[in-house]
């Protein structure tokens, strides 16, 4: 075709071709299907040539047979991995074709090039061609432009279809030719047809030409694509592509030989399909949208009227299922969408509305512009009505296929458990070593996905940190397996296909309610590699590109990152160079994201999330630094709660953006302002922080050490030791080895200790051990003072000896100067060297251990240290009382106190019983770490434990309620205005204008109002109602605790009624225990998994009054569960006029713990969030109560 | 939006209303196409498609000469956007249903609604602008108070509000942002579109109790997304509305062209010329489309800030840039994109500046890194950003 054609004349030439009589197609194509018959009889077809490869011409009989019902699907694999699959619905042209031929005892021949050709290269998915418009189209684009201009408009569709109602076959025939034409010759004009289709119609010439033999007439039932190759003349015009030998004689299947020549290369199948596998968005190749409407407009077969009906059922159908989902849609909004539907197709000039219209009409009447609540639940119910779930069937007596004896197959190929040799077998196996393991691995995991129940792994632990490469399986061929192979070979006939549809569908159907989770993508990205699907693990890739960055959790950015990386360097087998590499983008990408997210971290209190944050820190400045960074760490620096302050503070120093005096001087200012409990607390963890992030910085620079050496040397005896506790559970943090390093800096920097390591002779030592001796004895004639026995080998620290620490921890707090020496101080804080110390210093030390113990990480397991656990020799306190006693005569009341609280928090319940309910100062700290214990107490423990608990919520209740009361008193009466608004106040606006008064010609009185008054709206106070939601999952408790206590506050007040829901996986209304914080408390139980939309679910359920409802959610928003859900929720919750709030933390400072991303969807969502302090939240409510802004 | 009809401009006057701007193209299409029209429209429904979306640039001819009217005339495309959605507009309009516009702002949804309402009925006049201090009298009808107590209540004193305006000629009314308003205000919207009448109690016992609509009358009402939750509509509301969801400009060539025009004729309107390069303009569009999608043209993703940025708000900074450019000359106007963009980011949320250094740090930087000199100007310039 090398002259531009007319079209007309080119489309005539191709409608007039007698050989053969061609039929342009799409594979799915109900207008033309249900043409199909009254074509054939016209052309009077005595052979019927359809596009399928030659490999499945002895399918064809069983194809058509009468017990056959649709959908079914044909796939042949060719040994080394292509694939084709041809789905067949009752609105396919092609099995139209092959039915028709069946009636009328006509031949079917299959044209196509056999599977196992090599001209088929390995590209590409076979049935594209026809449907898929090309790059730049200008005969496509004009068809498009006659068409609606809507965006993704389908050529096809716009063409063929909605015009085909009341249309006579053959002028269907010439629509559907000129699409095909159209869209060829666009193809060729802009970069020419693939090789691959050039030598498919060379092959389908041939095929015809054959059958053709003897003058029989040939009706050719082909793409509408490949029309234009296989009309008459047409290979004369079309250059001859090369061909390879031997083709021409394997495409002989017009013998009716009905056997492929190579059988043993490629293995058919014909197994049922189902509807909802058919629609093209299940990620199946060769698909259609909305099979069941595809269905119904066939079984209208072209009949505007019963179309119309059609469309009707369809619209009523739909509104059935968003009735049934709890949505208003009545029989006045089907009206009015049918009208649409219909008015749409009238204004196009179409016979009758088309799936677009009907679309159209559905989504703008009934979806009300919302993508998610309302229009999910209507994506649902489209689903439901226009997809459908009909499964197809093979006729009785079809010979067995597909994925049962496939898998059969490749089981007796890797020698693994079989029908033959079915007994249990464990296997070790080690993929990335043997190749053999690791297609058995791959074929194990691949049935696993496919729920056969035939292989079950075995956990292994991997040594060390390093995550186990090796696998263990438990395999047997159970009676169940077949049967099960069976129910999966509707997804796939090889056990790479069945997985991959599997994992397909499972993905589709979680991710149905929503956008699909992070946890779903990755657990898909890495089910997808594991089963070694190329195809898969680059669309999930794409997917996780999506999704994770817009919401992912730290968390899950980490695992991620993980998993990335795996996939990077190849450990899992699906993997491409181009997968690998995207695996590296997007870990960039990711990394980029949680850059985003650290805001969202401010108010952690979880060392591993301080670690992440450091180590994120790391990654990213490693990456690159970016402004963004820089300006979320300083933040955190600021803002953020006192370990993550020390820890963002670190990461700045780290990432050169601070330099290391700052630190040194930020750190000695915490030192000093520890003077209150409160402080010395905040003190321990910004100090954990700090050395989380930046341990080895204060052994290397000097600037960050020296403020914090010289604040730990110059502090009186009596500060120091107050505020020893603190340090010390500040610098557990770090391991015993980091310690010994630090100290060993330390002490080298203070120069005060006789250096041992020194690598002096014995002989030299000993004379200087005589000198000290000697200076010792001089020394002492001088100044006689009484001296401990044992202080540790005496050298410049000996000039100031150290008396005993006084044991009522009084120690005289005039005296300024230091008494206990800097080395021994930082023993003591650092809790190592402990037999170093001096006897009274020891015994803080002692004290200390039986908390803190001696750390965790490396060198803790290591045998020859010294200073173990209870300092040495000592042994460790016996029980409780005596650490406490001990505490106290050391440290004074305040101190043990903390102590004992830091001691509770850690779980050691028996502490809990020496705290004095009368006398302990409560805090939210305390209360969460009682609270945390509580849970794992018998009654009788729990008992003792309850006076101590009600003093603490009482306490803190009644200082709660002081400050929150006032926030909510005061209401807003009607005033008097100007404005014309509310009601007119007659008696004012009399008032105001009987200046105005005239006498009228009748005498009476006539009242001009030139300045009416009106009164503003006045809101009545009424029953209000307040649900707090409340998460109880893992990492909320100051947060619980503060919401019970501001619930029972609230619970207070007259006109509100408070509603408690506390929420992990599960919903529990402890509405009745409001009034009493004390049991409240006591009945909740943290832990679990986050389900929001759950816990709001349920708050619906309470609601009655919207527009006098709040619901306030207390949660960090790391939902577990599909995002979509949650979000319709919210919207939902929102539309009805709710008033909400989302608080990310409810604490006293307000300083949040949440997800950003997500906590960003709820806001555009309509539901606020933020961090609220329990005084803010009861501003909040009484400005809702007195209507002051909504 | 493009000034057709310059002629009949007047001078003093800053906009005109749609109806006037375009008054010969309407003329036109109401001679052109004769065809059957629901009832109180000047024009067939294909007519005001053709209105709305323009005719491709193909002159439409009359069939018979007019005295007034051009003989030929090519009708000129102004809103930019899907034809389908124009079309399922009119469509709603025929069957007399409200039609409800939703989108991002700065979609161009008052616009369309203008537009729409000029074709359908000769006067986008009819229109009640959505305030949160919006009352019922807006939608219902008001007093002439000193009437009121003069008279008593009397058709005379009643004033009648645009809606039952419109519902008295049958044509079309305009709510623009309607959640803006409260709930109770919008829900008097209610009872006119199902009923299609509107009763005066105070008037009761005489003729003028009740209001019925003439044929013809519907409403377009305009919501914008981002006010979601401000006062969100009742379901009942919503069931009487069909909605379109107006997106914006998908196509990156058409809201540059589309920039450029409106700020060279803001500019021209200042008395100036405007002389920014086109490049900064490709710069301004790509920035504003990459924040407002969340996603950058390469596939990157960026972290949407909260604000607002619609292409009317591009068209505010191109014009500052021109302006700028002809009256304070100093240096590149690529220099001042940074610090507009600021200004539009940073409105409300801190951390929406957060966002525009995050946005820098990714797609600015690696299009820098990719040896663009503009964006690496851009990138050089993040210091301004701080």
């Amino acid at each position: 075709m090398t002259l531009a054609q007319d079209p007309r004349a080119a489309l005539d030439a191709l409608a007039d071709s007698v050989v053969p009589y061609l039929l342009g197609v799409r594979h799915h194509s109900p207008a033309l299907a249900a043409a199909v018959p009254a074509l054939l009889d016209a052309a009077g077809a005595e052979v019927v040539c359809v596009e399928l490869p030659a490999d499945f011409q002895p399918w064809l009989t069983h194809l058509g047979a009468p017990g056959t019902l649709a959908p079914v699907a044909l796939a042949g694999a060719v040994e080394g991995g292509r694939l084709g699959f041809y789905p067949f619905a009752d609105f396919s042209p092609e099995l139209a074709a092959v039915r028709w031929a069946r009636e009328r005892g006509v031949e079917v021949v299959c044209c196509d090039l056999p599977m196992a050709d090599a001209r088929w290269h390995t590209e590409g998915d076979v049935r594209a061609e026809a449907v898929g418009p090309p790059a730049s189209a200008s005969f496509a684009q004009a068809l498009t432009a006659a068409g609606t201009g809507r965006a993704g408009d389908d050529l096809w569709d716009r063409s063929v279809e909605v015009l085909a109602p009341g249309c006579t076959p053959e002028s269907l025939r010439r629509a559907a030719l000129s699409v095909g034409w159209a869209l060829r010759q666009d193809s060729e004009s802009s970069g020419g047809v693939p090789a691959v289709d050039l030598a498919r119609e060379a092959h389908m010439r041939e095929t015809i030409a054959l059958a053709a033999a003897g003058g029989r007439r040939v009706a050719a039932v082909v793409g509408a694509f490949h029309a234009p190759a296989l009309a008459e003349g047409a290979a004369l015009r079309e250059r001859e592509p090369e061909r390879a030998d031997g083709a021409g004689v394997r495409g002989t299947p017009a013998t009716g030989s009905g056997l492929p020549a190579e059988p043993s290369l490629v293995v058919t199948s014909l197994v049922p399909y189902a509807f909802d596998l058919l629609d093209s968005r299940s990620g199946y190749p060769a698909g259609i949208r909305d099979p069941r409407w595809q269905q119904a407009v066939f079984s209208a077969a072209g009949d505007p009227d019963l179309l119309y009906d059609a469309a009707a059922r369809a619209i009523t159908g739909v509104c059935r299922e968003l009735r049934a989902a709890g949505h208003t849609a009545g029989t006045g909004e089907a009206r009015e969408t049918l009208r649409v539907a219909g008015d749409l197709a009238r204004l196009r000039g179409l016979p009758a509305p088309g799936r677009g219209e009907m679309l159209e009409a559905l989504t703008s009447v009934m979806g009300q512009g919302e993508p998610l609540g309302r229009g999910r639940a209507l994506a649902r119910a489209l689903e439901v009505v226009l997809v459908g779930t009909e499964r197809g069937r093979v006729a009785p007596g079809t010979p067995r296929s597909g994925l049962g004896p496939s898998v059969e197959a490749e089981l007796a190929a890797l020698r693994l458990p079989g029908p033959d040799d079915p007994a249990r077998r464990e296997l070790r196996l080690d993929p990335l070593r043997s190749v053999l393991d690791n297609r058995r691995e791959i074929l194990l995991r691949r049935l696993d996905v496919c729920g056969v129940g035939y292989g079950e792994p075995v956990e292994v632990a991997g040594t060390g940190d390093a995550a186990a490469l090796t696998t263990r399986w438990r395999a047997a061929w159970v009676p169940s397996v077949p049967v099960r192979l069976d129910l999966a070979g509707v997804r796939g006939v090889t056990a790479a296909l069945a997985a991959e549809g599997t994992l397909r569908e499972t993905f589709r159907r979680e991710s149905a309610e929503g956008a699909p989770t992070c946890a779903l993508v990755l657990t898909g990205l890495r089910d997808a590699a594991r089963c070694d699907l190329p195809d898969l693990v680059a669309q999930r890739l794409a997917e996780a590109a999506e999704v994770l960055p817009a919401s992912a959790t730290l968390p899950e950015i980490l695992t991620g990152l993980d998993l990335l990386e795996a996939l990077r360097r190849g450990h899992l087998p699906g993997t491409t160079p181009g997968t690998r590499r995207a695996a590296g983008v997007l870990a960039a990408d990711l990394l980029e994201s949680a850059v985003g997210s650290l805001p969202g971290l401010a108010g952690s209190d979880d060392p591993e999330e301080v670690a992440a944050l450091v180590a994120l820190a790391a990654r990213a400045g490693e990456h690159r630094l970016g402004l963004r960074m820089d300006e979320a760490l300083s933040g955190l620096a600021h803002t953020g709660s006192p370990l993550v302050q020390g820890a963002a503070l670190a990461c700045r120093v780290l990432l050169d953006l601070d330099g290391a005096d700052t630190l040194g001087a930020r750190a000695a200012g915490w030192i000093d302002a520890a003077t209150g409990p409160d402080a010395r607390h905040a003190l321990a963890r910004r100090l954990a922080g700090l050395l989380t992030g930046a341990a080895p910085l204060l052994q290397s620079a000097s600037t960050a050490l020296d403020p914090l050496l010289d604040r730990v040397d110059s502090l009186a005896d009596q500060a120091f030791l107050e505020r020893l506790p603190a340090l010390r559970g500040g610098f557990d943090t770090l391991s015993p080895a980091g310690r010994d390093r630090l100290l060993h800096t330390v002490t080298e920097r203070l120069g005060d200790r006789l250096d041992l390591a020194l690598a002096a002779s014995p002989e030299l030592l000993a004379l200087w051990a005589a000198a000290d001796e000697a200076g010792r004895t001089a020394v002492e004639a001088l100044w006689p003072t009484p001296r401990t026995a044992d202080l540790p080998a005496p050298t410049t620290a000996g000039v100031r000896p150290v008396p005993a620490p006084d044991p009522s921890g009084a120690a005289e707090p005039a005296d300024a100067v230091p008494r206990i020496p800097p080395t021994d101080r930082w023993r003591l804080l650092l809790g190592s060297q402990s037999d170093k110390l001096p006897a009274g210093a020891r015994r803080y030390a002692h004290a200390l251990d039986e908390l803190y113990g001696t750390g965790r990480g490396e060198g803790s397991s290591d045998p020859g240290r010294d200073g173990g656990r209870g300092g040495g020799q000592d042994a460790s306190f016996p029980t409780a009382r005596e650490w406490a006693e001990e505490l106290q005569a050391l440290f004074g009341a305040e101190v043990r106190e903390e102590v004992l609280a830091r001691a509770a928090d850690q779980g050691r319940g028996d502490v809990l019983a020496e705290l004095d309910p009368a006398a302990v100062r409560p805090s939210v700290d305390l209360l969460t770490s009682v609270l945390s214990l509580a849970g794992g107490m018998p009654e009788q423990q729990l008992a003792r434990l309850r006076p101590l608990v009600r003093r603490l919520v009482d306490e803190l209740a009644k200082e709660l309620a002081t400050r929150v009361r006032p926030a909510l008193t005061g209401l807003a009466t009607p005033r008097p205005t100007r404005r014309p608004g509310g009601r007119i106040d007659l008696p004012r606006t009399l008032r105001a204008n009987l200046a105005h008064a005239r006498r009228g010609a009748d005498g009476s009185t006539l009242v001009v109002p030139e300045r009416p008054v009106f009164s503003t709206r006045s809101r009545k106070e009424a029953d209000w109602r307040l649900i707090l939601v409340v998460d109880v999952s893992g990492s909320m408790e100051a947060s619980v605790v503060w919401s019970a206590l501001t619930a029972a506050v609230l619970g207070g007040v007259p006109t509100l009624s408070t509603h408690f829901l506390a929420f992990s996986t599960d919903v529990i209304d402890l509405t009745d225990r409001v009034d009493d914080p004390l049991s409240l408390l006591l009945e909740v139980r943290v832990g679990g998994g986050t389900h929001i939309a759950a816990g709001l679910a349920h708050a619906r359920s309470l609601v009655t009054v919207p527009s006098r409802t709040l619901v306030v959610v207390v949660s960090d928003f790391e939902e577990g569960y599909p995002l979509g859900g949650l979000l319709g929720e919210v919207r939902t919750l929102a539309g009805s006029g709710v008033h909400l709030m989302g608080c990310a933390a409810l604490d006293d400072t307000g300083t949040p713990r949440y997800s950003v991303p997500v906590a960003r969807q709820l806001v555009a969502a309509g539901m606020p969030v933020a961090a609220l302090s329990p005084l803010a939240l009861a501003r909040w409510v009484g400005e809702r109560l007195r209507g002051e802004s909504r | 939006m493009t000034p057709t009809d310059t002629a009949t401009a007047l001078p003093h006057r800053q906009t005109l209303p749609a109806e006037e701007r375009h008054a010969t193209e309407l003329a036109f299409l109401a001679a052109y196409d004769d065809g059957p029209r629901p009832p109180g429209w000047l024009l067939t429904p294909r007519s005001v498609i053709t209105f709305v979306c323009g005719s491709a640039g193909e002159p439409l001819k009359l069939a018979k000469p007019h005295e007034t009217l051009p003989r030929e005339l090519v009708v000129a495309p102004k809103f930019v956007g899907e034809r389908a959605l124009v079309e399922r507009c009119v469509v709603t309009l025929a069957g007399e249903r409200g039609l409800l516009l939703v989108g991002e702002p700065g979609t161009a949804k008052s616009m369309l609604s203008e537009l729409l309402a000029a074709a359908v009925c000769g006067t986008s006049a009819l229109t009640v602008q959505g305030t949160a201090g919006t009352t019922e009298d807006a939608l219902r009808y008001g007093w002439n108070y000193a009437l009121l107590l003069a008279q008593g209540p009397t058709p005379q004193a009643l004033v009648d509000s645009p809606v039952l305006a419109a519902m008295r000629s049958g044509r079309v009314a305009r709510v623009e942002e309607i959640t803006r308003c409260l709930p109770e205000v919008q829900d008097a919207l209610v009872s006119i579109l199902s009923d299609r009448r509107m009763s005066v109690p105070e008037l009761s016992g005489t003729d003028d109790a009740q209001v019925a609509a003439a044929s013809g009358f519907t409403v377009i009402a305009t919501a914008n997304l981002r006010d979601r939750g401000v006062s969100e509509m009742s379901a009942a509301l919503k069931r009487r509305f069909n909605f379109e969801t107006v997106h914006p400009i998908a196509d990156v060539d058409a809201e540059t062209a589309l920039v450029k025009r409106q700020a060279v004729a803001a500019v021209e309107r200042a008395g100036a010329a405007f002389d920014v390069d086109d490049a900064v303009l490709d710069v301004l569009v790509t920035v504003f489309r990459d924040l407002r999608a969340g996603r950058s043209a390469e596939g990157w993703d960026v972290e949407r800030p909260g604000t607002v940025m619609s292409t009317a708000e591009a068209v505010q900074v191109a014009v500052s840039l021109g302006v700028a450019t002809a009256y304070l000359p100093a240096g590149d106007p690529l220099d001042l994109v940074p610090g507009h963009l600021l200004g539009v980011v940073r409105k409300d949320d801190p951390t929406d500046h957060a966002r525009l250094l995050g946005y820098w740090d990714g797609p600015v930087r690696r299009r820098a890194e990719d040896g663009s000199a503009t964006w690496r100007r851009l990138w050089d310039l993040r210091e301004n950003l701080r």
